[in-house]
């Protein structure tokens, strides 16, 4: 059973070119960005332990998220480690947390997303024993025998 | 925006209805057939006042429905589904994916 989100991506890059791609604003407006006409993406980051990237985005003005990042690892060109509360368009907000790692794998990088946490107080207390597959397993028992 | 609110907050709610390991075993157990309080209560070694604090938490968001049957209490699982509950957890996951996808491919086009 596993407690996180865990995505995987690879690119046909060096990992300090992917690494430096991600945290820079072409790259970090490409990761939030959408194909949509009139989508918004503002991002200001400060690349430091400690230090806060602040994204903005959303399909119009009026209908906009947030993420607050908070840099707890900056490992170049290896590894990050996120601290990030999601403000979203209905006033709520939840925290988790995401390690990113830029591995060399060729000539390109195997870049991994993992995140820790979960939307809600109380799901973010069960997220550890395994929320997501829990609900998924739940519902297919019910639905076997209903 | 109104209907965003309102089905976030009934979303959230059944999340935290399923968050309780005890309440999902319930549910299982209910998707077996009904089942009284006292039924449910043994195999978890809980009291009747602690089964009926799980049950009524799932029957506020539908997920079980009770019925007085003689002198006990029935329990059988309610009209509620946990498409929204699955559906919101995949949407989330295919978001992330996505922003993976597109910085991937801002970098290869820079090349």
């Amino acid at each position: 059973m596993t407690d996180e989100l865990r995505l995987a991506r690879m690119i046909d890059a060096a990992p300090d070119v992917v690494f430096e791609a991600f945290t820079t604003d072409g790259g970090q407006r490409a990761f939030y960005g959408q194909d949509d006409p009139g989508w918004i993406v503002e991002s200001d980051c400060d690349l430091r332990i400690g230090g806060v990237w602040t994204v903005t985005f959303g399909p119009s003005r009026c209908r906009l998220y947030r993420h607050r990042h908070v840099f707890a690892v900056v490992d170049r060109p290896r590894r990050l480690v996120l601290a990030t509360t999601e403000f979203r368009a209905d006033g709520s907000s939840f925290e988790f947390t995401i390690e990113l790692t830029f591995e060399e794998q060729g000539s390109g990088t195997l870049m991994t997303m993992t995140q820790s946490g979960f939307p809600t107080a109380e799901l973010r207390d069960e997220h550890g024993r395994g929320m997501p597959n829990a609900v998924a397993r739940l519902e297919r028992a019910i639905h076997a025998r209903r | 925006m109104h209907r965003t609110v309102q089905h976030n907050h009934t979303l959230d709610r059944t999340f935290f209805a399923l968050s309780d390991p005890t309440r999902r075993s319930i549910l299982e157990r209910l998707a077996a057939g009904p089942a009284t309080i006292g039924e449910l209560a043994e195999p978890f070694g809980l009291t009747l006042n602690g089964v009926t604090k799980h049950v009524g938490i799932l029957e506020t968001v539908d997920l079980v429905i009770t019925a007085k049957v003689g002198r006990a209490r029935e329990c059988r699982l309610g009209p509620a589904q946990l498409e929204d509950a699955t559906g919101w957890i995949e949407a989330y996951r295919r978001a992330w994916e996505h922003r993976l996808d597109r910085f991937g491919a801002y970098v290869e086009e820079r090349r």
